[in-house]
Order: C-alpha cells, then structure tokens, then sequence
C-alpha cells in the first residue's frame, strides 16, 4: 500500500524543523496546526485571496496550494518571521502609521507579498505596487492606504539607506 | 481642492487625531488571534451536511456508518435535536410581531429549502475525519417544487418556496406601505404632474466578501453552561436567538465576539453558532466549524436582490412633485431580515428628496435560494441606485444637468420633509456644491462628451446617498458604557459595541479621553461579551459611533462628576471652580491648586469623604434623534466600446458626517465603501441557476471583487459642520460609505453611452455591449 505520511525538513523563519506529513495536507495546515503558526490565515483554500501567502524560498507563494510534502528542503518565511527580534519592520510599521490595517485579516499576506517587493524593487511604481498585489485581496481598505503604506515604507528605507551610507562615510574618512 | 479635506475643525485634544487602530500593531505581526486562530484542549470539528436540494422533504436520514467511523463523536439532524423556531435575525427579544420579524428557521428541519440549507452535522477529533463522515450520511430526499427567480415568487399562483408566506403566496412578514399621502393620491398627483417618469432597476445578490470565513466555537460544559465564540456582530441578540433555539435560559449561555476579519452585515445574524452548541451538548467537548469558502458562500447571507420601480412627476422647471417606489426584495428561504430590509429601505425614499407627494410600498419574497440578510446599507444601495439612475434620465430629458436637477430637489438643512420630520443638519447640497467644484465637474463632463467619437469612451457620473444613524423613531436604540478608574489612574471601558475592523474601540477611546484628560491608550477597551461588558443592540444601522459615542460621553461625564465631586472636598473648593487636566483635577483660575486622580481614587477608596466607594460610571444613551449622513459622490468612467469594459478611473466621495472623531480610520471606511460599491456596480453577483438553485460561482475566483490593480484613484472630502445631537458632533459613516458608489459609477457609465438607459447591475460586458449606441 502507498505510504500517506512523509518526512520534510524546511528551514522556516530560521530554524530547520524536520516534521511527518500527510501526503493530503497543504502546507497551510502544517503551519497553523502541526506548527502552530497562526499568523497565517485560511482564507479561500483555492489561492484566491492571498491571506495564506508566505515566502518560498523567496519568492510569495500561496500556502493553501501547496501540498504539504513539497516544502521539502525548502526555506520559509512566514508573516511570524518578518519582525526582526521583535521589532516591526519597516514595512509593517508603515502598514500601521498609514492606517492600513483595519479588520486586519488580509493583512499578513499583504506583509509577505510587500517585504518581497520592496526587496526586489525599492522605489517601486504606483502601478507596480498594484500589480504586485494583483493576488491580495482586501474587502476593508479598498488597498488605498495599503498602497500609501508601501510607498511610505520604500521611502522610510531610502532614509534609512541613505542615513548608514552617510555614516559609512563618515567611519572611511576617519 | 483643500489640502488636507478631512482636519478637524474644532481643537480637541484627541477627537480628530489620525491615531492608528490601537489592534494594528498586533494585527500586522501576524499575533492577533482571531477565532480560528484559539486553541483549546479536547476541541472537535465540525462539519455540516449541506443540501444539494432547493426544495425536498427529508424521508429519512441514515446516519450509522457516520457515527461509526472512528473518531466520529457526535452526529445531529432534525430527527434527534429540539424543534424551536427562531428568527436569526431578532433583536429585541419580546419582539413577537411577525410582519416584522417572522420566525421560520429550524436549526434542523425536515425540509430543505435552498442549496445549502442544513440537513446534519458531525462533530469529529479532526477535520478530514468530519469531511469523511459527512460523505457517509445517506439521505432520502422528495424532491418539492421550487421557485428560484424574484419574479416568479412574486406571481400569483407562485409555486410556495415555504409553508410561511402570506396567504399561500411567497410574501415574507408583510407589506410596507406609506407615505405622505395615501397611494391613491400620490399616484393621482403623479398623474397630474407635467411630466412622468419612470424607472424600473434590477439589483443583484452580492456577498459580503469578508476576508475571514464563517466560524464559530461552542463549549458546553456539564453545569449546564454554554459558552460561544463569534466573530459575530450581535452577541446580545444572538444570545436571545439561541435562548430560543434551544430553550436554555440566558443566564447559561455567554457570547464572546472574537476579533473580527470583516463583517459588513454578514455576521449579524445567527448562522451555525446552534449547531456547534448542540454537537458540543452531545460530547461535553468544545467544538469549531469552519466554513469553507464555498461553503462561506452558499450558507451564510447575502444582499436581497431587487426589483424596484420608482415614478416621478415633474414640472416643467425640474421641481419634483411627486414620487412613487415600489420595491420587491428577494429574501430567499427564510425570513430574517426580509422585513426589516424593508422597512429600512422604506425610510431613505422620504429623507433625501423634497416633493409634497411621496410614498413607499415594499415587501420582500421567499425563494428557494440561499438566505439574504444585512449587508452594509441594508436596502438602502437598492433603493439608491433605482433612485440615482432614475434621477439622471429625468434630468437628462429636462435638459438639465444632473447636480442641478439635485440641487433643485435634495433637502435642505433643517426643513421638514412630506411626513412632517425635521432634517436636522442635512447638508447634502453642500456636498454637491463642494463635490462639483472639486471634481471640476462641467469642465470634464463636456471633455467625456468629447470622446464620445472614438473606442474608448469617457463617462463622468455622480449621485446622492443618505443613511440614518441607528433605529429613531422606528425602534428601541440604547447602549450602555461603563468605565472604572484604576488605582493609578488609568482606566476601563467595558462596552457591548463591537470592532469589526472598524476602530470602534479606538474611536470610544479617543471619546473617554477627551472628556478624562488621560490618553487614550490609557483607557482599555472591553468589548462585546455577555458576561462582562453591558448591553449593546449589534454594529448595525450605523449606530456604533452615534449611539456607542454618546452613552460614552455620558459615562465618561458621570466619571468626571465623581472626580470633581471628591477633589472639592479634598481641596476645600466649590466644584463650579474645578476642572479636569491631565490626570489632575485642577481649580480653573489658579491651577497650581490641583490634586491627582491617584489621590481622588484614593481618597474615595479610603471613605474619607463619606462612603468607601469605588470611581465607576454606568450610564445608558438613549436616542432621541434621527440624524443622518448625507454623501455626493462622482466618478468618471472610461468605457471599451469594443469588449464592453468599464474601467474606474476616479472617485471624489464628498461626506457630510458631521465631525469627525479619528480622520484616519474615517477615510478607511469610505475607501472599503467605495471597493463594494465599485463591485456592486461592475463585477459582483451571485449566479444562482434557475432551474436547480446552486450558486454557480462560490468562489473568490469566480466572484470578482476589485483587485488593487484595478481601484480608480480616489479622494475623500468632508464637508464638516457638527451634528448637535452626535458625539462631539460626529455622525456615523459605516453603510453611508458604500450607499452611493453604484449609483455614480452606473450613472457615468450612463453617460459615456449618451445617457443610454442601464436597468440593471452588476454591468456586465455583454450588457454594455447591448447599450452601446449604434451611431458609434
């Protein structure tokens, strides 16, 4: 008979977990019920909504898609993973100071698909933020100040670019 | 267009801040729990057996193989739990009328009525193994008769989608009728008139779209009691539904609303919160459904589509003399809302337009299709659509321009309307004015006429929208705020109302503190919990920020009483001369004389002016007005005459709601508004067959709601003018944010077709394509 269980070893928000799964789970459910990991949402199971995005080795992936087994050897960051020792990134305070955030539930994957962004594009276009959302659904905010938040973020990492290179700087001269 | 539209215009110290929604920072972490997020021990999951029948009698169900599948715990239907009829839609408990709010729902019952009416659960250790023992339930069905269609339910000789409508037919509850005048002479006036108009708008059946499924949690433990989680919007009345539903005292049954990922009127109204409360009577365990998104779908609520007729008689001026509605609301299988829809919808025909000759007649109808229910605007878009439509075609036939044409008949600040009420501080014509020179309105309406020639045409729209601020005069509307004052002078608030996303709890925050002069993160916020916070009538009817700001100005004024009160006896001053500032009661005129809230909590505590007393407040708003919120939006449209495209190009919503207590999350509900209404107007329906009654399209996929990618750009101004029965003069904005956005995208599409008439939403390419003038 077929074995149904199999098992994985990923790498998720810097720690390697090696785990048994079910051949019939998706990873969604290995994040909120084997992990416990709920930050990631369910939100349509059929990868619709993006509210269970996370970072695939990189890149922004719907968790609700993806069979369980096939997160083998890979690298994972989930929205738990974006705060940097518990601090909110950039992004994710901008998403605050912007008002972004209202019933909140979308939230997390707006965070995923936006940390991706930003990293791949810093000054990225208003059409190119839409775009890149195109996958994010959001029935609260009408993505208006979501929008704003990330423009606000990839300003604020510029500042602060600019900031550590002005620094640098100063630290050569000496 | 001013710089900043939506700054306050009073100096308050924290109502009018921008301060963020005190749940985001956790919200955005990804540490916000929300209810499928709790863990608890032993907790069992549920699934429910749906119907894939619009109409048949259960002949028998066989349940063995289920209940034997192992790890299968409990399995219910309507041949082994109680039969007490309910409707989920009641809110006032003694509330027996049944025109108003009939009651026809069985948790189980031995008929189905719509595919996905229930027919059993199961409750198991995990999901797949309730998945699994569904498929195994065997049911025999009779297939009945069904109607699907409105406008089959409403024929005489209608096939009966249940045993409840009037009379043998498929009315629901009863008629609204009313107006200034009987019909007879509204009608008759009508006839009089120099001109006739009329408009006959068909809505569709769209769904609320929150981004979290429906979920609910129950715990019954062996005292008898019976604990609920909801991300609900009514735990009070939810708790009086299930009171009824299963015949346990209130006392023994706690509502806990959860954090909410989105509501809009869809979580208002008991859905499966019973079913978990029977699994988890039979097992003694804490059980959790979840709905899938599908399911999400085909078993929650939906908006009641519409069939409205509106006539106008007009003078040759444009003066508007006379107005006839006529609404036909499709409540699907069960009553809940369908009557009150009603009658809410009802009420926005008189309070929006002047003309000494109106009237209203409506009523909702059964059909064997998924439950309608509240959903933002509750009748309100139907009816506003129909109007705004029908009014652009009048003013068009006049010559007129349509923000003339409006100008000439919307309200005016306190006047009267037909029925003899007072419009309190309507400003919508300042809406129209401001919206029109914002929006540079004329210059771009004749720019649009210009591209008429070509493809791609260009469509500039707007309309008018109004929506009340919670039940005046129609229904009981109170709720009750208590704060407490801690030992170090913080404080907090306990309130029935409930957050939905909304920042109702930052909002009532920023309430209290302006009136304590303690920050508002000092106040806690503790909401929507029948054992702990005191009664609230549901996040409804645009009341949270009316009605919830009000009783907290009253309890946080009762808290400043008693403040005052101990201070002067501390410091041996008459209380005339004491105010409060900064955590400190200070004497106005030398406020080097102060003592701290510390003190006076202590000091009360301690009894040394008479009386060990705790510094607590519990106060009751009670409302007495009815205030509304009044908006103009406009839009302009680029139409593809080729695919029959409509894209959104910009939408300028101008907003009279009175002051405004946090501009930040103000202008988010006017967003979100604008992203429904856009779906309303161009993208959502649910397309239920006709002939089998399935909803064809349960999926987010197939349910198209407006992508980031797709928004037009947007603004939002303020025309700001205190309300003086509101909350530091604020109104409500939740419904008013979405009422008029359908009717200006539909109105602009209108015109880039050469005010073709449009009769219909969503406006699909095919019927674009229909409309498309022929000299083009």
């Amino acid at each position: 008979m077929e074995p149904t269980a199999q098992t994985i070893s990923f790498l998720i928000n810097g720690t390697k977990k090696t785990i048994q799964v079910e051949r019939s789970w998706t990873f969604l459910y290995v994040l909120r019920e084997i992990l416990g990991l709920t930050g990631t949402k369910y939100g349509c199971g059929t990868g619709d909504c993006g509210a269970c995005k996370i970072l695939l080795n990189g890149e922004p992936k719907n968790s609700c898609t993806l069979p369980a087994f096939k997160a083998d050897t890979c690298t994972i960051v989930t929205i738990e993973g974006i705060q940097e020792e518990g601090r909110l990134s950039i992004l994710q305070q901008a998403f605050v100071d912007a008002g972004a955030i209202q019933c909140g539930f979308c939230t997390p994957g707006m965070i995923i698909t936006g940390t991706a962004l930003l990293r791949d594009n810093p000054n990225p276009s208003e059409l190119e933020i839409r775009r890149a959302f195109s996958n994010n659904l959001c029935r609260c905010t009408g993505y208006v100040k979501i929008v704003e938040a990330v423009k606000l973020a990839a300003r604020r990492i510029l500042a602060m670019k600019k900031e550590q290179e002005v620094l640098k700087e100063a630290i050569n001269v000496k | 267009m001013s710089n900043n539209p939506t700054s306050p215009i009073q100096d308050f110290t924290y109502v009018g801040q921008r301060f963020p929604n005190r749940e985001a920072e956790q919200k955005v972490a990804g540490e916000m729990q929300y209810i499928d997020d709790l863990r608890m021990p032993n907790l069992l999951h549920a699934k429910i057996l749906f119907s894939p029948q619009a109409h048949a009698r259960i002949l028998s169900i066989d349940t063995k193989a289920a209940e034997n599948l192992p790890g299968v715990r409990a399995v219910v239907h309507a041949f082994n739990t109680p039969r007490n009829v309910y409707n989920s839609a009641a809110r006032f408990y003694l509330d027996t009328n049944e025109r108003d709010m009939p009651k026809t729902e069985y948790i189980f019952d031995t008929t189905v009525r719509f595919v996905g009416d229930r027919v059993a659960a199961v409750a198991a250790d995990d999901p797949f193994i309730a998945e699994k023992a569904i498929k195994l339930i065997k049911v025999e069905y009779e297939q009945l008769p069904a109607v699907i269609r409105l406008e089959d339910a409403v024929e005489e000789n209608a096939t009966q989608a249940n045993p409840f409508g009037i009379q043998g037919t498929n009315l629901c509850g009863g008629r609204v009728s009313y107006g200034s005048h009987s019909e007879k002479e509204v009608l008759s006036a009508i006839d009089k008139a120099e001109q006739i108009f009329t408009t006959t708008f068909r809505t569709s059946r769209v769904h609320h779209g929150y981004m979290e499924p429906v979920c609910h949690i129950a715990s019954y433990t062996r005292d008898g009691k019976l604990t609920i989680w909801t991300s609900g919007q009514n735990v009070f009345c939810f708790r009086d539904v299930l009171s009824t539903a299963l015949a346990m005292p209130q006392s023994k049954i706690r509502l806990i609303k959860t954090v909410c990922g989105g509501a809009f009127g869809g979580k208002l109204e008991i859905m499966h919160e019973p079913v978990v409360a029977l699994l988890s009577m039979r097992t003694l365990q804490p059980v959790k459904i979840r709905l899938d998104r599908k399911e999400t779908f085909m078993a929650s609520r939906s908006r009641h589509e519409g069939i409205l007729t509106i006539t106008s008689g007009v003078d040759t001026q444009g003066k508007l003399r006379a107005q006839h509605v006529r609404s036909q609301l499709n409540t699907g299988a069960y009553a809940s809302s369908g009557p009150n829809t009603v009658g809410a919808q009802s009420g926005k025909m008189f309070i929006l337009y002047q003309a000494p000759h109106m009237y209203y007649t409506g009523a909702p109808y059964y059909t064997n299709t998924p439950i309608a229910g509240a959903m933002r605007g509750y009748g309100c878009p139907q009816i506003t659509i129909t109007r705004e439509v029908h009014t652009d075609l009048v003013a068009r036939a006049l010559g007129m321009d349509p923000t003339e044409f409006r100008l000439l008949n919307c309200v005016r600040p306190f006047e009267n309307n037909c029925l003899g009420n007072n419009l309190h501080n309507a400003l919508v014509a300042e809406c129209i004015l401001q919206g029109r020179t914002a929006f540079d309105w004329f210059k771009k309406r004749k720019k649009a006429e210009e591209s008429h020639k070509g493809r791609y045409r260009i469509g500039v729209g707007m309309d008018i929208a109004v929506h009340g601020n919670g039940w005046y005069p129609v229904y009981q509307d109170i709720t009750t705020v208590t704060i407490r004052m801690n030992n170090d002078a913080s404080a907090i608030l306990l309130t029935g109302t409930h957050d939905l996303g909304t920042g109702s709890r930052t909002i009532l925050a920023q309430i209290a503190a302006e009136i304590l002069r303690i920050p508002p993160l000092d106040i806690e916020v503790h909401e929507a919990d029948t054992e702990t916070t005191p009664l609230d009538l549901g996040a409804q009817a645009s009341r949270t920020t009316y009605i919830g700001g009000n009783a907290t100005i009253l309890a946080a004024k009762a808290i400043r009483e008693q403040l005052i009160d101990e201070a002067a006896l501390l410091l041996a001053l008459p209380k005339e001369m004491l105010v409060l500032e900064n955590g400190f009661v200070v004497n106005r005129q030398t406020p080097d004389q102060r003592i701290s809230f510390i003190e006076i909590i202590g000091s009360a505590q301690s009894g040394k002016h008479g009386g060990q007393r705790e510094i607590a407040s519990t106060m009751t708003f009670e409302s007495k007005d009815s205030i509304d919120s009044y908006a103009a939006v406009f839009c302009e449209v680029e139409v593809d005459t080729e695919t029959g495209k409509i894209r959104p190009l910009t939408i300028l919503a101008v907003h009279n709601s009175g002051t405004v207590i946090n501009p930040l999350l103000f202008e988010g509900q006017v967003h979100g508004g604008i992203h429904m209404g856009l779906g309303y107007a161009l993208s959502e329906e649910m397309q239920i067959d006709s002939r089998t009654g399935s909803l064809l399209n349960p999926t987010l996929r197939k349910y198209h709601m407006f992508t980031a990618e797709e928004m037009p750009s947007i603004q939002v101004m303020l025309v700001q003018s205190p309300e003086e029965a509101g909350p530091f003069g604020a109104k409500s904005i939740g419904e008013c944010a979405t009422d008029g956005v359908a009717g200006a995208v539909v109105n602009a599409v209108s015109h880039a077709l050469d005010g073709a008439e449009l009769n219909r939403i969503p406006l699909t390419t095919n019927y674009i394509l229909s409309k498309i003038p022929t000299s083009s």
